[in-house]
């Protein structure tokens, strides 16, 4: 019986569900005959509510080890997946897994699943289609953020594409067709680079450069090795790809028609997320597709589908190629800030509601590729990367937040549009006496994406903008700036729709308040961004320490490639030469059994300041180590720093040991 | 156990409580929401309450100063710091407390224990220095004025300065950096919440009269004529949401009292301003109401741009946002020390990490691994955080919005933007004191000047009553930043307090008079003193008080004591910085008599002489109790408030001098700029000179008024173009909102629709184009396929025929030719497969 609860709590099974439920679903609506267009959308609906509580099960604290009060997600690394072999000739996987960078997105996309399914009531046509087609592209959205291997990644990311298409296309406004293909076009270009980039990373990789602890970690068996001593092992192990990025000889160093070949990798991929995110000069195909597709969908597209381009950037471009992020970080904050100033500005300017609220989501994503982008910093200064753990936890926070306002927006256009089926700003007004609850709900919503304090869109902003500060002084000025134009289009939006003295458009007697399923929709995320806005650690718990982690990462190459610049201050600074990182494990529960089961010990306390016990380990595997160096950076940030969010964060020395000895056989 | 913190934390909860229950269950409030007006009120006057509980508790552990001294410092009568045990009431801060200093540090108890209490003891850095006193401003500059004004010898050395802080809760830590709420309570806070509880409490009570209307669930705005024929526009009545907005502005207004950091105050800074954007556009139908809220908002957010600049300025350059030290790290006020003492220091750097205590012991700190502050990033962040109060309290030039946010009820004129919340930027401006360096403060005192005057003239030719004391707000915002910038850091707060009682009567009065009439146009009121003579007599006490009126050297209402206090401290400039320090007096001086000038000349109109409009006065009524009450409770603080307690020398101006910040910082960049030190300016000889000064500024404006408007003896000429440019100049306020509006509102939308059309034009267009071509390209390959690809396999495919035509030839039927090309075509497969 036990078995059989631990066997359907493992991640195989859970994560698995999350993903193939609503494709299951999908499959079901498309061939069952008997489902009424109600029964198919309440049908659609379970799904995606199943699939929100098994996410919600995942993020209850101790739900998955059963350990009440430890989050799972406080080690920074995968805590939870497994990885089982698919084409194992080409090294493809099928793995899944998730840590704190893709857990809140999928924590997103499963919250705002439900809400767009019951905001998909008001389809009339094609139902059966419609709602195969829409789980489809949920199971595509969440296949996105938990494949961790990147073949299985771009399948998603193709799975994602096609059923927008068609539902842009065939259930969309007037110019849905040219509006649909603007959008298949300009993702298409976006992923067709990718795939180059990605099998670039494929054939440069090679396998036989990490040891087997890393293997492990990676979830690679390391039999994989054997019998090809010969030739390269090349994986699509986004893991695997990110420890080789961070070899003191990286692979991805080699050169490629003049360049590094990590520097076309990260523009590849670089490009194909920045159309998704969108940037500016590749986001006109946004407002078509937003204005033109149903409501339900302008959530899903506004609120989880521009992550993903987020998601990419912060998972593939920054980890597998610091160089490149380095050596282009002016490059890509001007873009953002582009995109920030440019978007605000163009929101300004529209007539059309829901193309105002499309130029915003330009705006708000351009603080996610600045906070990402704001390289902060300084070898030798261990200060420094604190503002960038700042400004990346902005980013992915305002990422989540977007989500939130982006889509409660775009339902409430949708509200008044059913009703009045107009856009037109200037024939609003007077909206706040006839629909008291709608006006209110849209204040909550619109001020949150303002940024006020207190609502979610505060926090993300001003993380990113007074983090970037020690990037560079004149970029957060120009992204302090953007906060008078946010105000600007945000409020002279409120006072023309909400305002005035009377309703001046058409159908004045159809503005009734809302409905009791509109209420489902809207409550729920209202209260989502007050509650993000006044407890942020609530979300920051689950990713803060897998970005302090990434940015530990980035701080240890930037000790070791940018030293050069590093003269003074002390032995924080000396190169780490042979030293070579092995990763922190993966400790999912499959994994745990096989190495270690103290490995991933949840009951640290979680995100105290101080960590006795992370900095004992740490001292105590450096002393196990027997290398020469054990990694002066490591035992100096112990020794120094007694608050320990970095602590966990600390790569384990010892890799080049001949046993493989990491931390795993030194705690048994 | 019933603290300090825990008390004034329930009096800043409470008005949240309030907002909440009126937010969920408005519709069961009574009938139209009624009883959601005493639940305010009833909770303001609980959190009233609770500070007064504060208060007592605070004032009894560290008590005022006794009144034999005319100014004595705090902690001066003890004269030794080492009294500091006795005063201390936390033990764990005692040991810590024990080696004063500047930095020293309290031992908070650890963050699981709740609320933390921390005291720091601030004191002097160097008490054996120099006692010498220079007058001269060249030898001043070389030492730190403000060091001077540690050890002069016209005061004992500086006591402590009791503080209470400590952090509610932590909203994100990343590393040494950490965001958080929390608590910073000296004399300053502790009467900040008292003032505006207490204004708030009278305001609320004031407005269950004048919201009355909003009770009937049916109202007709006579402003707005819409439908045809035109109409009043008939809506819902709003009184439950008006009082849920002033909760929640109190709320807002109380947290940015409490806040122990410059995050928390940037938080409830936007708070307070969206609830001044929804209590400006209260009237949402009126559209000029709606677009004063956004106005308000929006320039505001400019000020909040600055603001945010300097918060990150300051975290980029300090990685901290809190004012006091902590367990954890110093906070700003002691990096802003310690980058003075790297400065003293010169060539002396100090590693990272490592920070030297004044005793000289060597403290390693690693949660403290910073860079000392540069100079001129101490400039940037001062510069920063005054332009959102420049924004905040509507100084020039970011005054605009507060003339058009007159538009809102008028209870929220008096509590938000007269009392409350634009105080808040001299508030701030207050509280970051000890960062702010001299440059910084110069500007201070020529902004605030600039809006001293500028709003006075306005002023002088407004015609509407609300927009009269808007200027005045405005105005007397302007002299209290003055006070600050010069040095006159307790005048200016002194200032602030006893204005947000007088002003707020002055609005109250007003709103009863708007109550009465039913217009705000100065133009068809006088004569109202008969018709309402409460409300007149009431505000003829309040312009006594804001004029300064009273009986040199000696008593007068709390204005004369304020004001005179604020001037000496700009006379005592003119002896450190003769030239300049002239210039400022003489203008300050100018500014006083304008504002008895302007002030009699509203009271003149509207309640003297002949009525203008028989109409108006003919429906005249008094108001009711419940609004004249808060009036004379006003007008009784409005004369007391300057006053100290017989005997003890009680009082709000001795209080402050408790919580005046120590720490200081010396010019580095313009040495010929000297902030006097304050405790001079209260020297008799000084006081005598000035409060005759100012009291002639006043007579003067008074008298005038009185010539012009009191008695008709004098008139102002019409028709006289000179004069009528002038008037006019003045009532559109200098042109400089469509100043702004060519400038700056033009340009962002014209660059607005540029983006839009760029976005259409040129990228569609270049997207489209490429689009283009790619089909093109693909129909080429269509052609290709059809003409060249296709054609050749159609050849192919003929070519083949033929061959097989030709072919058939060999096919004769002979078995030795076949078994000849058997062989022979063997041979060659051979001879390929061996050679290739």
């Amino acid at each position: 019986m036990q078995q059989l609860a631990e066997a359907l709590t493992s991640p195989f099974v859970i994560l698995s569900a999350i993903v193939f439920l609503p494709l299951l679903g999908a499959l079901t609506v498309a061939v069952a005959p008997r489902l009424t267009e109600e029964e198919t959308k309440i049908f659609s609906l379970w799904i995606t509510i199943l699939v929100l509580i098994l996410v919600l099960w995942l993020a209850i604290p101790g739900a998955v080890d059963g350990r009440l009060g430890s989050l799972p997600w406080d080690q920074g690394r995968v805590q939870y997946g497994f990885s089982v072999g698919w084409i194992e000739a080409f090294g493809v996987y099928y793995f899944l897994g998730l840590d704190g960078i893709n857990f809140p997105l999928v924590l997103l996309t499963a919250l705002l699943g439900p809400l767009a399914m019951l905001a998909s009531f008001g389809i009339d046509r094609q139902v059966r289609a419609y709602c195969a087609l829409f789980l489809l592209l949920h199971a595509g959205m969440l296949g996105v953020f938990i494949s961790l291997d990147l073949f299985l990644f771009y399948v998603f990311w193709e799975v994602v594409l096609l059923p927008m298409y068609f539902l842009i296309g065939v259930w969309g406004g007037p110019r849905k067709e040219y509006a649909a293909i603007k959008f298949f076009l300009f993702t298409l270009a976006g992923s067709v680079l990718m795939l180059v980039a990605i099998l670039l990373l494929y054939f440069y990789s090679d396998l036989r450069l990490l040891n087997e602890v890393s293997l492990r970690a990676c979830q690679i068996d390391p039999a994989v090795l054997s019998g090809k001593r010969g030739q390269a092992v090349h994986t699509f192990n986004m893991l695997a790809l990110a420890e080789l990025a961070r070899l003191p000889q990286s692979p991805f160093d080699q050169d490629f028609w003049g360049l590094p070949v990590s520097v076309w990798i990260f523009w590849l991929l670089m490009i194909g997320f920045l159309i998704k995110l969108p940037a500016v000069p590749l986001h006109t195909w946004l407002p078509d597709a937003h204005v033109e597709a149903p409501t339900p969908i302008s959530m899903l597209l506004a609120g989880v589908l521009l992550k993903m381009g987020g998601y990419g950037i912060l998972r593939l471009c920054y980890t597998i190629c610091p160089d490149a992020a380095y050596q282009f970080a002016w490059p890509i904050c001007a873009v953002a800030l582009v995109s920030m100033v440019y978007g605000a500005l163009a929101a300004m300017a529209q007539s059309d509601f829901k193309r105002l609220v499309a130029y915003s989501s330009v705006s708000h994503m351009g603080y996610v590729l600045l906070g990402l982008a704001a390289w902060t910093i300084v070898p030798g200064d261990p200060s420094s990367r604190h503002y960038w753990t700042m400004g990346m936890s902005g980013a992915v926070y305002q990422m989540i937040a977007h989500g939130i306002t982006s889509a409660g927006m775009f339902f409430l256009v949708g509200v008044v549009y059913d009703r009045v089926h107009h856009r037109d700003l200037s024939q609003f007004g007077g909206l706040f006496n006839r629909m008291p609850f709608y006006s209110a709900v849209s204040l909550i919503i619109f001020f949150a994406a303002m940024g006020l304090p207190g609502l979610c869109g505060f926090i993300g902003e001003f993380f990113v903008v007074v983090a970037s500060w020690r990037f560079y002084p004149g970029v957060a000025m120009v992204a302090a700036s953007v906060v008078i134009l946010t105000a600007g289009y945000i409020l002279w939006t409120v006072a023309r729709v909400f305002f005035g003295p009377q309703y001046r458009g058409p159908h004045p007697e159809a503005l009734t308040d809302m409905t009791v399923r509109e209420k489902w929709v809207a409550i729920p995320l209202a209260v989502t961004a007050v509650i993000l806005g006044i407890y942020p650690k609530l979300l920051l718990g689950y990713f803060q320490p897998s970005v302090t982690r990434t940015v530990y990462h980035l701080a240890t190459w930037a000790d070791r490639h940018l030293e050069t610049s590093t003269t003074a201050t002390g032995p924080q600074a000396k190169p780490l030469g042979e030293t070579k990182f092995v990763p922190s494990q993966i400790s999912s529960a499959a994994s745990l059994s096989q190495t270690s089961p103290g490995l991933a010990h949840p009951s640290l306390p979680h995100g105290g300041p101080a960590r006795p016990d992370g900095s004992k380990n740490s001292s105590t595997e450096t002393d196990g180590a027997s290398a020469p160096s054990p990694l002066a950076e490591g035992s100096t940030v112990t020794g120094q720093r007694p608050e320990g969010v970095l602590d966990q964060a600390i790569v384990r020395p010892g890799a080049d040991q001949p046993k493989g000895t990491g931390l795993v056989e030194g705690r048994r | 156990m019933l603290s300090i913190p825990i008390l004034l934390t329930i009096a800043w909860l409470l008005p949240l409580g309030s907002f909440l229950a009126i937010l969920f269950w408005a519709p069961r409030l009574g009938k139209h929401g009624s009883a959601a007006g005493l639940l305010a009120t009833v909770a303001i006057a609980a959190s009233f309450v609770c500070a007064l509980a504060a208060a007592s508790l605070w004032f009894t552990k560290y008590p005022i100063p006794s009144a034999e001294s005319h100014h004595p410092p705090y902690g001066a009568s003890g004269s030794q710091p080492h009294s500091q045990d006795t005063r201390l009431a936390d033990p764990s801060a005692r040991e810590s407390a024990s080696a004063p200093g500047l930095w020293t540090q309290g031992k908070a108890a650890s963050k699981t224990q709740g609320p933390s209490q921390l005291i720091l003891w601030n004191a002097p850095s160097d008490r054996s220095g120099s006692t010498e006193r220079s007058s001269r401003p060249d030898q001043a500059s070389r030492v730190s004025p403000r060091h001077e004004l540690a050890n002069s010898p016209t005061r004992e050395p500086l006591g402590p300065v009791p503080l209470l802080t400590g952090d509610w809760y932590v909203l994100a830590e990343f590393g040494h950096l950490r965001l958080t709420l929390g608590y910073y309570i000296d004399t300053l806070t502790i009467l900040m919440v008292l003032m505006v509880t207490l204004v708030a409490t009278l305001i609320h009570i004031y407005s269950l009269g004048y919201m009355h209307e909003e009770l009937h669930p049916e109202v007709s705005d006579q402003e707005i004529l819409a439908g045809d024929p035109p109409q009043p526009i008939r809506r819902p009545g709003r009184f439950a949401r008006f009082f849920q907005y002033l909760s929640l502005f109190c709320f807002s207004m109380l947290g940015l009292v409490l806040a122990n950091n410059l995050f928390m105050i940037f938080i409830f800074w936007e708070l307070v301003g969206i609830c001044s954007y929804l209590l400006i556009g209260f009237y949402l139908e009126r559209p000029q109401a709606v677009r004063a809220a956004s106005k308000a908002f929006i320039v505001n957010r400019v000020g909040d741009f600055g603001m945010l600049v300097g918060l990150a300025a300051w975290w980029g350059a300090a990685g901290t946002f809190h004012f006091a030290d902590s367990p954890r790290s110093l906070g700003l006020f002691s990096r802003v020390a310690q980058a003075e003492l790297d400065h003293n220091r010169t060539g002396q750097v100090v590693s990272p990490g490592i920070r030297e205590q004044p005793s000289g012991q060597v403290v390693n700190n690693p949660d403290y691994p910073e860079r000392p502050v540069a100079y001129g990033l101490l400039v940037l962040g001062g510069l920063g955080v005054f332009c959102g109060c420049v924004g905040k309290s509507a100084q020039f030039p970011l005054h605009v919005w507060l003339p058009d946010a007159m538009e809102g009820p008028t209870p929220v004129s008096a509590l938000i933007h007269a009392a409350t919340m634009v105080a808040a930027g001299v508030y701030l401006v207050g509280r970051f004191y000890p960062a702010f360096p001299p440059e910084v403060l110069l500007v201070v005192a020529v902004v605030g000047l600039a809006s001293l005057l500028l709003a006075g003239m306005m002023a002088l030719a407004a015609t509407e009553i609300k927009r009269v004391l808007a200027f005045s707000t405005i105005s007397q915002l302007g002299l209290m930043m003055f006070a600050l910038g010069v040095g006159g850091w307790t005048a200016g707060l002194f200032h602030l307090l006893t204005h947000a009682f007088f002003k707020a009567l002055l609005f109250l009065g007003a709103g009863s008079v708007i109550h009465c009439v039913g217009t705000g146009d100065m133009g068809q009121m006088g004569g109202l003193v008969r018709k309402i003579p409460w409300t007149a007599g009431t505000m003829l006490v309040g312009c006594l008080a804001i004029a300064g009126a009273g009986i040199p050297p000696w008593v007068g209402l709390s204005g004369f004591h304020s004001k005179d206090a604020v001037l000496a401290q700009a006379y005592l400039l003119m002896n450190y910085i003769p030239g300049i320090g002239h210039l400022l007096f003489s203008l300050a001086l100018i500014g006083a008599a304008m504002t008895a000038f302007y002030m009699f000349r509203l009271w003149y109109l509207v309640f003297w002489g002949r009525p203008r409009s028989l109409d108006q006065l003919h429906h005249a009524h008094e108001s009711p109790p419940v609004m004249v009450v808060p009036l004379v409770v006003l007008s009784v603080f409005a004369i007391i408030a300057g006053w100290r307690l017989p005997g003890l020398g009680w009082g709000i101006a001795p209080a402050l001098e408790q919580a005046r910040p120590i720490s200081f910082i010396s010019g580095q960049w313009w040495p010929w700029w000297v902030v006097p030190p304050e405790a001079e300016s209260h020297q008799d000889s000084i006081h005598v000179v000035v409060s005759w000064l100012a009291f002639t500024a006043a007579a003067v404006g008074f008298v005038l008024a009185t010539l012009f408007y009191g008695t008709g003896l004098f008139r102002l000429p019409s028709g006289v173009g000179v004069l009528n440019g002038l008037v006019l100049l003045l009532q559109r306020r200098f042109f400089i909102d469509e100043l702004y509006q060519r400038l700056f509102v033009a340009p962002a939308l014209h660059l607005a629709s540029w983006a839009a059309l760029i976005d259409r034009k040129i990228i569609d267009n270049l997207a489209e184009k490429l689009a283009a071509a790619v089909v093109a390209v693909a129909n080429s390959g269509d052609l290709l396929d059809r003409k060249v690809v296709d054609g050749s396999l159609v050849g192919l495919g003929q070519g083949i025929y033929g061959l097989g035509r030709q072919l058939r030839q060999v096919q004769t039927g002979l078995l030795r030719q076949y078994l000849l090309a058997v062989v022979v075509g063997t041979i060659v497969i051979f001879v390929l497969v061996q050679f290739l």
